[in-house]
This record gives structure tokens, sequence and C-alpha cells, in this order.
């Protein structure tokens, strides 16, 4: 670089000053490329959506981080920090042992026993050829009503747990549905046929633990009440105290029924956006 | 109007509030004209040339030069608390990490921008990496400063793209994931270029053999006055962020930062202003007793032209030095806000008086029996430009308090994000 700077003569300084600066120059060049080749390797493999959700997981208010053992009223109280993956939770059995707490009254929702909850608002039943069936829940629904597009993954394309299962469009508010569950996709549906998805599972259904990270039962009671509670806060006119409602059963298609909402939030919270 | 301010409800995280959009823009709007100020005096000075300063052949460096060597002792807070958190693992100091990272880079990019005003001839501006001035400590200073903000452009990407609507791209969010698990390794190149563009910036003044006002003794080929600016950056650094934290606190009205990390910094400024001061008192008695009368100067003579008398000396160092090191360590004031926070103003005006008395005192004193004590007061379009620089800051420090994570809580830090 020097030798052609009038006068110029080697020496130790020169030599040594050069040397850091180029190796300073190289960290940081290599740096920026380990980063994208990292990127690009996760990008090519199947760990790119767990990153992006335990990533997003991480953003999402406390207040949408409780463990599913706290909502059915096994424990007092206590935050996930296992991005909602009960697979991998060493604490699992010790609070599923536990008695869920009972509720008296009627959410005037539906849901079933024979299907599992993902905190995404989507279900899950398995069926008996193996494959198992996603649909949204009933919240899900009343809130999104008719939507405007859907872009269904291809089929024989492979989604993963918490990644994306579809995306739907609602006057202008793009929805994407995560999956509940890793696999195959082999058939779509959409609103009219009651089901969106039919995947082939990478896991074997029939294991316990394939489906544990998905809420059943009582649990999906006490988190359903939680969820209509939240969207009553959130549907409140703005600047007025939450209110008590005093029962009925939710609207079809309040998106259109209430569109001076701010839809932005409420869908990221019910559909576990960042 | 509804629909943009849902549109910019969109691009702010979900668990934060933030004003309305007319209000911010509104906020925005002083700062928009200052800026657009300074960019049209910047331009007059790149069209022109420098006629358009009030600078000349004696008095080559002024308010740009010192008010470039003080928002870079003040943007030091970013690579030293870097250092703190990544090499140290001072993990209690991680709530402003964002902040200091955004600090420092509207620090050094605004300092870049002006040294390119200043230096002109913006497309031949490769040539002071391809034809340096080998005897020149402000090569090694270019150099660094380059390099530095480059470490400061890659840890503010990953910042950058945790916005709520950047992140939903799958790529950004893995690029953000991957680049922050290499953080430490810019924390750890940025400490090492810091350290000696910060020396450098003080070594330039040190090695002035023609001026005698600003000439040290050292050790090696550093004279004193490059230890004397690192630490100088590096006791005001975690003080200026305490105040920029304050004022954000003050303006949102919000709770953004615990008692206790406003108490660290507070400590480590004043533990590391305490040394400095030292440093600096012993300087000062080796300058005034030895280095002076080695080159047959008589040193008081140079505390004769008004206004640079011996007050600026005491101001500097006691009332700017001892101060709030005091004030920042002792128990008592340091527990209070006020007292901190005061403190934290004096350390900072502390380095500015420092940069601004080896910037300007040494131009403005005559060296040689027939020379004449000089003066100089800046054109509108150096303090237009220089205004250009604030009004950038605070711009880009608005706008990425009210889309980024700048004080995110603490909640599953991303780094611990794994495959399992």
């Amino acid at each position: 670089m020097f030798p052609w700077v009038d006068g110029f003569h080697w020496t130790f300084g020169h030599i040594l000053f050069l040397s850091l600066f180029f190796a300073v120059v190289l960290v940081i060049t290599a740096t920026l490329i380990s980063a994208v080749n990292r990127t690009v390797k996760n990008l090519r493999t199947q760990s790119a959506a767990e990153l992006c959700w335990k990533s997003d997981f991480t953003e999402l208010p406390d207040t949408e981080r409780h463990c599913r053992h706290e909502i059915a009223g096994r424990v007092a109280s206590r935050m996930c920090d296992n991005a909602f993956d009960c697979r991998r939770c060493a604490k699992y059995a010790d609070f599923a042992a536990l008695p869920a707490a009972g509720m008296a009254h009627d959410l005037g929702l539906k849901y079933s026993n024979d299907r599992f909850y993902h905190r995404g608002h989507t279900w899950l039943q398995p069926n008996e050829d193996g494959t198992l069936t996603v649909g949204l829940d009933e919240l899900a629904e009343h809130l999104v009503g008719k939507p405007d597009s859907i872009r269904m993954p291809a089929i024989g394309e492979r989604i993963e747990t918490n990644g994306t299962a579809w995306r739907m469009t609602k006057n202008g508010n793009e929805i994407r549905v995560r999956a509940p569950i890793e696999g195959e996709v082999v058939e779509t549906g959409g609103p009219a046929s009651g089901w969106y998805l039919k995947i082939r599972p990478q896991l074997d259904p029939a294991d316990p633990v394939t489906l544990r990270h998905l809420l059943r039962g009582a649990e999906v009671r006490w988190w359903l009440s939680r969820e209509l509670e939240r969207l009553q806060l959130q549907l409140r006119t703005p600047n007025t105290a939450p209110s008590l409602a005093d029962g009925g059963v939710l609207v079809n298609d309040m998106m259109d029924a209430i569109p001076e909402a701010d839809w932005n939030n409420v869908l990221a919270s019910t559909f576990l956006e960042a | 109007m509804a629909s943009a301010a849902l549109a910019d409800r969109r691009w702010i995280a979900r668990s934060e509030e933030r004003s309305s959009l007319g209000r911010f823009l509104l906020w925005l709007a002083p700062w928009a004209l200052l800026l657009a100020a300074g960019v049209y005096a910047g331009g007059l000075c790149l069209w022109f040339g420098l006629n358009q300063t009030n600078m000349d052949n004696r008095f080559a460096f002024g308010l740009w030069i010192f008010l470039d060597l003080s928002i870079i002792a003040l943007g030091a807070g970013a690579f030293f608390t870097g250092f703190l958190v990544y090499i140290l693992k001072r993990a209690e100091l991680k709530p402003i990490l964002n902040t200091a990272v955004v600090v420092g880079f509207i620090c050094y990019s605004g300092a870049v921008t002006i040294l390119g005003i200043d230096v002109g001839q913006p497309l031949r501006s490769w040539f002071t990496f391809w034809h340096p001035n080998t005897h020149s400590m402000l090569t090694e200073v270019t150099f660094c400063i380059t390099c530095y903000l480059a470490v400061l452009s890659l840890e503010y990407v990953p910042i950058l793209l945790r916005n709520r609507e950047l992140r939903k791209l799958p790529s950004f969010l893995i690029f953000e994931h991957q680049l922050h698990k290499l953080v430490p390794v810019l924390a750890a190149v940025g400490t090492f270029l810091s350290f000696f563009h910060q020396g450098s910036l003080g070594g330039l003044y040190g090695v002035l053999r023609g001026r005698p006002f600003a000439f040290r003794e050292g050790f090696l080929i550093w004279p004193s006055t490059f230890f004397l600016f690192i630490l100088s950056a590096i006791a005001a650094g975690p003080s200026f962020l305490m105040l920029i934290t304050a004022a954000v606190e003050k303006v949102t009205g919000k709770h953004l930062v615990a008692e206790d990390v406003y108490r660290r910094l507070g400590l480590i400024s004043g533990t590391l202003l305490g040394v400095y001061v030292a440093a600096k008192s012993i300087d000062t008695l080796i300058w005034l007793n030895v280095t002076s009368a080695a080159a047959g100067v008589a040193p008081w003579r140079y505390y004769e032209y008004k206004p640079f008398g011996t007050p600026l000396l005491f101001i500097e160092i006691v009332l700017l030095g001892l101060l709030p090191a005091f004030l920042l360590t002792f128990r008592k004031t340091a527990s209070r806000r006020g007292w901190l926070l005061s403190a934290a103003a004096l350390a900072c005006g502390g380095v500015l008086i420092n940069r601004f008395v080896m910037t300007v005192q040494t131009l403005a004193l005559p060296t040689l029996p027939f020379d004449e004590f000089l003066t100089y007061t800046p054109s509108w379009q150096e303090v237009a430009s220089f205004g250009g620089v604030i009004g950038y800051g605070v711009i880009l420090y608005s706008l990425s308090y009210r889309y980024l994570p700048l004080f995110a809580k603490p909640k599953g830090d991303q780094s611990h994000v794994s495959l399992g």
C-alpha cells in the first residue's frame, strides 16, 4: 500500500501497524461473512423456523408467555421459558400430574376433547391413517370470519412446528397462522371444508410426547377463557376502563363488525406474532 | 392520518407504548430544520471550499475539530460498555447496551461526516488510505475511526433487524441472530480500535514540538496526551450515556433503566475520572516544571492571555474533574439522581473543556516571540454544519427509540436462543 508514497521506507513500525490494521479488517470481514454463511445454512435447513419462533417468543409480551400449567390452575404463577415446547420441558411431567382447576361457566365457544390445541389458535386432530388434520379454532374463526385471500402451502411441502402453516389476508391485514406440528402437507382445505391442512407428521402421533406441546381437555377451556378476557380488553372502546361483560357469545366476523379496532395488535396477540 | 397512524403502529413493538404519530412528527420538526440548515451549510463548504469557514492557515483546527474530538470522546460509552458487558462480563449493564451502540454510532457517523466536510473533496476520500502520510498520527486515527464506524454499523444492524416489521422476514431475523452471536468479537475489535484512535487523537497534540503549550513527553512513541485522551474518554462515556438515558426518560415520561444501572455507570465513570484527574495533574506538573523548562519556555506565560487564564485550568481539573469524580463515587451523592446527573454533566463538560483547550487554546497562543495571540470566531456555516449533526443525532435516536428495542426488558436474551 505505502511504497508509492514519496520517500517511504519500510520500518518495523509500518509492518506492525499495517499487520494490525489488516488483521482488524480481516476480523470485521470474516465476522460479516461468517454471519451471512450461517444465515444461509440455517435458511437451507429446518432450523430456520425454530430459530425465528424462539426469537419471536422472546419478544412476546409477558402476559402472553404464561405456562399452560398456570393457565390450567395447576401452579399459582409460572412463565414459560421454553418457547411453549413442552416436549423439551424438564418440569412438564411434575406439573401435568397435578389436577387442573374446574370451571363452571360456559365460554360460549365450542371446543372438542378429541382435539389438541396450539396457542396460535389452531387445532389438530389425529386421523386413523396416521395423518393429522389441522384447522382454525372457533375463536380465530369468529375473529377473522371469511378471509379475503388464503395462501396455502403446496402439497408435499414440509412445515415446522411454530413455522408458517398458511397465510391469510383480511381487510389489508396479513395473518400468518403458525403450524401446530412438523410434517409434510398431504392435503389442503379451507374455511368451507372446516379444516385447512392434512399433515403426515414427522414423529409418531401415537407417541404421547409428539403432541405433548399442545393443549387439551380442561386446559383448553381455561386458555380460551383468558383469550376471551384479552380480547375484551383489546377491543374495548379507546380511553374506557375495562368492564365486565355479562355473558353473550362472540359475533361472527369481528374484523368486519369492529373495523376501527387496533387489529394489528389483536391479530398479533392471537396468532403469536412478535 | 388514521391509516398512517395504523401503519406507524405496525412498526412499533407490541409491548411498547409510544406517542401518537402526529406528536412524534411535531417533535422531529425542529430537529429536521436544524438538519436541513446543516446540510445546506455543509453543502456550501463542500461546493465553495473552506473559505466558507473562518479557519485559516494558522487556525487550521476550529469548531469542527473541537466538537469532533468531543463527540468522539463522549461516544466512547459505546465501546466501553461493550467491553464491560462482553469482555468483562458485567451483565448488569446489558439494559443500556443497545442505546450505547446507537449513541456511539450517531457520535462517530456525525464526526466522520464533519471530518469529511472539513477535509473536503469527498470523491478523493480514498486518497487518505492509499496515499497516507505515514508520519502523521492522523493516519492512524483515520484508519481506526473508519474501521470502528464499520464495527458500530455492524453492531447497529442486529438492533435494526429486531424491528417488528423487519423481523417478519426470516432471513433478516436469522441474520440478526447470527450476527448477534458474533457481537462479542466485534466488541473486542471495537475496544482495540477505540483505545488506539482515542489515544492518537490526544497523541497528535502531544507530538507538536512547535507548540510548547501542547507538547508532552511520554512513553516510547506515545506522548502522555495519548493516554490522557483514552482515560478521559472512557471516564466521560458512561456519564454521557447516563445523561442521554435520563433525558430520554424525561422526554418520554417513562422509567427505562433501573437505578442500579445509573449507580453502576456513575461508579465506573467516577472512578476512572479520579484516575484521570490524578494522571492529568501529574502530567500538568511535569509539563510546568520539566517539559517547558527543557524547551526554554516559561509556562505561566501561556496563562496570561485572557480568557485563557489559570481559572480555565482550575475549572478543567478541579471543578469539572475532581468534583464530579467525588460526587459520582461518594455513596451519599451517587445514590441521589439529581447529584448523579449533575456530576455526570460536569464530567462531560470537563471533557469538552479539555478538547477545547487542546484544540483552540493551543492554536490561539503565540509560539514565537513575534507571534500574536490569535482569535477565531466560527462562521455561521461552521456552526450550522455542526447543528446539522445534532439534528441528525436527535432524529436518528428518536427513530431508533420509537421503532427499535433500545431499552427492551431482558427476558430471555437473544444470545441464549439455541437449537436446544
